[in-house]
């Protein structure tokens, strides 16, 4: 027998109380229930009488969660953050002040990390902000957490945000889909964009790129495109909206949000001027819809914009297959709506095209859908540096019909081409023409092509 | 080293060990018991007073109650789940009552056992009014028939 | 008072202690006294022997049953599930990142004694007759323990976890002909996806641990009936073993065995077979020697069991185990490397793909079950088998160098990187 063998039996077993003890002393004090008592006393002091008081202070310490099974996340944030939703908190200190302008968008509902980022399973301060290793998204910094508003609501005018619909404009006419890819359309050059909000990369990091590329990205391809500081923003917020999460039904009936301004958008859109008026501003084909928010409920016009026929069985209003969101905002929109507004929207509509010049327009519009102005430029300047080939830039397309036929160009949006290099031995230049055929149609082909011989012309007279 | 020696080191070994394995298994217990419930709360809040109309009761379908709003005296919440076996009981407005559709046991518009094998009246549920101007439920709180808010 | 005196009675099973009966039926009825035998070698309880490390790895096993019962009861083998499973481990329950601790600790501790375990068999060569055979089980143990290891790796679903069972099991793939079969068979599918996930928890939680139950009672089984623990080094006189006889030997040699009527201790096995057993018996000079089990063998496995506890919970106290970001099949960590026990055969790999995925593997597993048996020399003693104990040290270190070399010295793109060079992956 072993002389100290008891003695090390009697340590270790002490040892292992003393390790158990603190193992559980070390569970039971977790850093959130010192957050929850300061809360309970805040509470506390407002109540009238001892009784109240000691109710309050006896309230049991537990980790408060929302459930959010359409938006896939768990957010434990209100475990610290208790006042979010009681009014009477809103000069408290935090973690505990009232969240002010919260409108519809309630805690209970949505959550606290689909907009401000961090990490929501977590249950102490360093690792729910997130600034810990293993999580991609901490918290959003203040000057950009409006742009999470975009991660739902994904088309139209968001009221308080300009930002996003600017930026969502920019993407789509300053030619990004060239070399970007967003939702499974646009070129292969640069990165995907769809799940540019869901990645590592910091607003700061964005706006800077977007401001100066090679700063922060040396040896990018992407062309300084001289955007302005506000430019930069709205890209950068429009970037940070775009995360590819599958929202669930809910959350994406929330896609629009249903203000008049959205409204009047669609009316424009949809061309409902064509049919009706508004005090007697427009055509006469279907009634006035000057004050039909008095004449009718917002249940019976919604009806009506659903299905027509049922209201009014042989009615000639068309379905346009309008969400519930768009529904009401052109309910909302006609709520406001005035004969000078009409009549405003009237003097905006152009006179009808010929086909030709319809043929331009579309093909103008393809030119800066699919990216083509994000090399060539908005103006077909070209311009854009691209080291060893053909002097070091991307050629203007102004004098295209001296050289080419408009088969030949046809052929080269159709398959593409490597520009023809400087220098044989040197690097390989970072830009080229992809091949369209897969995206692009003959049509759209034959209309953008159409659009640059417009173009020609006019260059031509200029000279 | 001698055997008494043995003993007392060997005692208060086991008396230690004793209490460090008493520990452990609360903290087992402990460890089981969920902190956290991946089920609708017990505590939820369910929209502001003016959302309900007045007479015909409101069935919330996640939460499994009915929400009362009576012009005259106010708000209350009735269980939807039959004290027999569990199953969700329907209101019908035809005779104030309600009905189990698994063993047919049928209950009072106050929640009391009319016949059917329930052996208990229908729990009515606290109903306050949140400082956010919501009414909270707490199933946690049970409260007689005659339980009213005031809105 | 009678029907407790029943109830008791019932239990134990034996008569009064104060009976000659009672007091032999103490031993004979008890289950534990029948793992151990009821004396042991006093030799044998020497820690500098054995160091306890068989008994290590078994308390850690035990560890690892017990809170990976617990861990269970908190974990879903979906993928998405597993991982936000992990976070609530981690966040909100209670003891969560301590029990979490204790497994992964205990799990890597289990593979490093089990292989310690091994080493200090070969050095004091008690795999030798009549022990072979339990060195056979006993390598089985090890690849069992290894195969619990890889398994676990995956549950978290981590980066981590993903990419080290992505690499592990391309690792396997290499075999010839039936490599990627085999791979797609564990993984039930081409990638690592849901259906490895639930495959691989099966296999973690169902499969694995009660084959290691049952080699580990063989094993347990068979250190009794070749005679208990080998005997140290230090102890082994200079010439002897003969006149062994072996029951259910060759004829021959069943022949040659005329039983005296000695002083050894003999067998009348259902009074058909007699003769000296199989293993190296006590003589009656040893008899001094040997001390009861209980308390002595008893009290130091308490005392180890304890130690191997406190050991890994003081580790669990003040290391959690990590968790990455969550398993994403489109972002490959640069390097992803395979669990550290496995960096030595990624090592090779590296540099022949043949090599590290299908030799190596294949002739260590064949050359440790082939030990016992092609290791004609019959002397235990270190100075009579010096070419052995060169060899299968130079087997150790290698595998120990590979493996430091796996997971201290590869950065990105698996290019040879000192640790205190720091280098920022994907910057490019």
């Amino acid at each position: 027998m072993g002389r100290r063998l008891p003695q090390a039996f009697f340590a270790l077993s002490l040892l292992a109380l003393a390790l158990i003890v603190a193992a559980v002393w070390q569970a039971s004090t977790p850093s959130w229930k010192t957050y929850q008592r300061q809360f309970l006393q805040l509470e506390a002091q407002g109540e009238p009488n001892a009784a109240a008081k000691a109710a309050v202070l006896a309230t049991p310490l537990e980790i408060h969660q929302v459930l959010l099974p359409g938006l896939q996340r768990v957010d434990r944030c209100t475990t610290c953050h208790l006042g979010v939703d009681d009014p009477t908190m809103k000069n408290a200190p935090e973690p505990f002040r009232y969240h002010v302008g919260l409108g519809t968008n309630v805690p209970s509902k949505f959550g606290c990390t689909i907009c401000h980022g961090g990490q929501g399973l977590a249950t102490d301060q360093k690792n729910a902000h997130g600034n810990v290793d293993f999580w991609q998204t901490p918290l959003l910094a203040k000057d950009y957490i409006r742009a999470s508003c975009g991660r739902c609501h994904k088309e139209g005018d968001i009221p308080g945000v300009p930002e996003l619909a600017e930026g969502r404009h920019l993407f789509e006419t300053q030619g990004c889909r060239g070399c970007h890819k967003l939702d499974g359309v646009g070129g292969s050059i640069g990165p995907d964009l769809s799940e540019e909000g869901a990645s590592q990369r910091s607003p700061e990091w964005l706006e800077k790129h977007f401001l100066t590329p090679s700063v922060v990205s040396p040896g990018s391809a992407m062309p300084n495109f001289h955007f302005t500081r506000e430019q930069a923003r709205a890209l950068t917020y429009y970037m940070l909206s775009l995360t590819n999460q599958d929202m669930g039904t809910y959350y994406s009936s929330l896609r629009t949000i249903p203000s008049s301004s959205y409204g009047r958008e669609l009316f424009v859109e949809k061309n409902c001027i064509v049919c009706h008026a508004i005090g007697g501003v427009g055509a006469k084909v279907g009634p006035d819809l000057m004050g039909v928010t008095q004449r009718h409920s917002r249940e019976w016009l919604d009806e009506q914009l659903v299905n027509p026929q049922l209201v009014y069985p042989g009615s000639a209003m068309p379905e346009y297959d309008l969400d519930t969101n768009s529904r009401k905002a052109l309910v909302a929109y006609l709520a406001t709506a005035t004969s000078e507004d009409a009549q405003l929207i009237l003097s905006g509509k152009k006179s009808t095209l010929t086909p030709e010049d319809a043929a331009i327009e579309a093909g103008k519009s393809n030119f800066a859908r699919f990216g083509c102005a994000g090399c060539h430029g908005t103006e077909l300047q070209g311009g854009v540096p691209n080291p060893n080939a053909q002097g070091g830039q991307v050629p203007s397309l102004l004098h295209l019909s001296d050289d080419y036929t408009k088969d030949e160009v046809i052929e080269v949006i159709r398959n593409g081409r490597m520009p023809p290099l400087d220098n044989a031995s040197g690097p390989t230049p970072p830009l080229y023409m992809p091949s369209w055929k897969h995206l692009l149609s003959e049509e759209d082909i034959h209309e953008i092509v159409e659009f640059l011989w417009s173009k020609q012309q006019k260059a031509k007279d200029s000279w | 080293m001698n055997r008494r020696a043995f003993l007392s080191w060997g005692t208060a070994g086991m008396v230690s060990l004793s209490s460090a394995v008493a520990v452990s298994m609360g903290a087992v217990a402990r460890f089981l018991m969920p902190s956290v419930f991946y089920e609708p709360p017990q505590t939820f809040k369910i929209g502001k007073p003016g959302d309900y109309a007045f007479g015909v009761p409101t069935f919330l379908v996640d939460e499994k109650i009915f929400v009362f709003h009576d012009r005259d005296r106010g708000f209350s919440v009735a269980s939807a789940v039959c004290t027999h076996l569990g199953c969700t009981v329907a209101h019908f407005q035809s005779d104030q009552k309600f009905h189990c559709p698994c063993h047919g046991s049928v209950f009072a518009a106050d929640g009391s056992v009319v016949h059917g094998p329930a052996p208990k009246p229908l729990n009515w549920f606290e109903v306050i009014l949140a400082r956010d101007g919501q009414l909270q439920v707490d199933k946690d709180k049970i409260v007689p028939a005659t339980y009213r808010l005031m809105v | 008072m009678n029907l407790i005196r029943e109830i008791w009675q019932s239990i134990v099973r034996r008569d009064p202690l104060s009976t000659d009966k009672g007091k032999s039926e103490l031993v004979f009825l008890n289950v534990w006294l029948h793992i151990h035998p009821a004396k042991v070698k006093k030799e044998n309880l020497k820690f500098k022997h054995t160091y306890y490390l068989g008994f290590i790895t078994f308390f850690l096993f035990v560890i690892l049953v017990t809170t990976g019962i617990a861990l269970m009861c908190y974990y879903r083998p979906y993928p998405a599930q597993a991982y936000q499973d992990m976070k609530d481990l981690q966040f909100a329950v209670f003891l969560g990142p301590f029990l979490r601790g204790m497994h992964r600790w205990a799990a890597h501790g289990m593979v490093v004694c089990v292989f310690l375990h091994m080493c200090r068999v070969f050095y004091t060569g008690s795999y030798k007759k009549p022990r072979q055979f339990n060195w056979v089980v006993g390598v089985v143990l090890l690849l069992l323990t290894l195969g619990l290891s890889f398994t676990g790796y995956l549950l978290p679903w981590d980066q981590l976890a993903f990419w080290a069972i992505t690499v592990g099991t391309n690792i396997g793939s290499y075999a010839p002909l039936v490599g990627g079969q085999i791979r797609e068979l564990l993984l039930g599918g081409h990638t690592v996806g849901e259906a490895a996930l639930l495959r691989f928890y099966v296999l973690h939680v169902a499969v694995l641990p009660s084959m290691v139950i049952l080699f580990t009672v063989v094993h347990f089984w068979r250190i009794r009936k070749d005679g208990g623990l080998s005997r140290p080094v230090w102890k082994l006189k200079a010439k002897k073993p003969e006149g062994l006889v072996t029951i259910g030997g060759t004829p021959e040699v069943a022949q040659l065995q005329a039983v005296p009527a000695s002083t050894d201790k003999t067998y009348g096995l259902m009074e058909v077979v007699t003769g000296k057993p199989i293993f190296e018996t006590i003589t009656p000079e040893e008899e001094e020697d040997v001390a009861f089990s209980y308390p002595f063998a008893f009290f130091r496995e308490g005392v180890a069991l304890m130690a191997t506890v406190t050991g890994i919970m003081a580790i669990s106290l003040f290391f959690h185990a990590p968790l990455e970001e969550l398993a994403n099949p489109a972002k490959t960590p640069n390097p992803a490397k395979a669990p550290w026990y496995f960096l030595g055969l990624q090592e090779l790999v590296s540099h022949s793909a043949l090599l590290g995925g299908v030799v190596a593997p294949a002739v260590m597993v064949l050359a440790l079950l082939a030990i016992p048996y092609f290791d004609r020399n019959p002397s235990r003693r270190p100075k009579d088998r010096k070419l052995a104990i060169w060899l299968f040290t130079i087997f150790v270190v290698v595998n120990l160098v590979l493996i430091v070399i796996g997971t201290y010295f590869r950065g990105p793109g698996w290019a040879l990187v000192p640790p205190w060079v720091h280098v920022v992956a994907g910057a490019e």
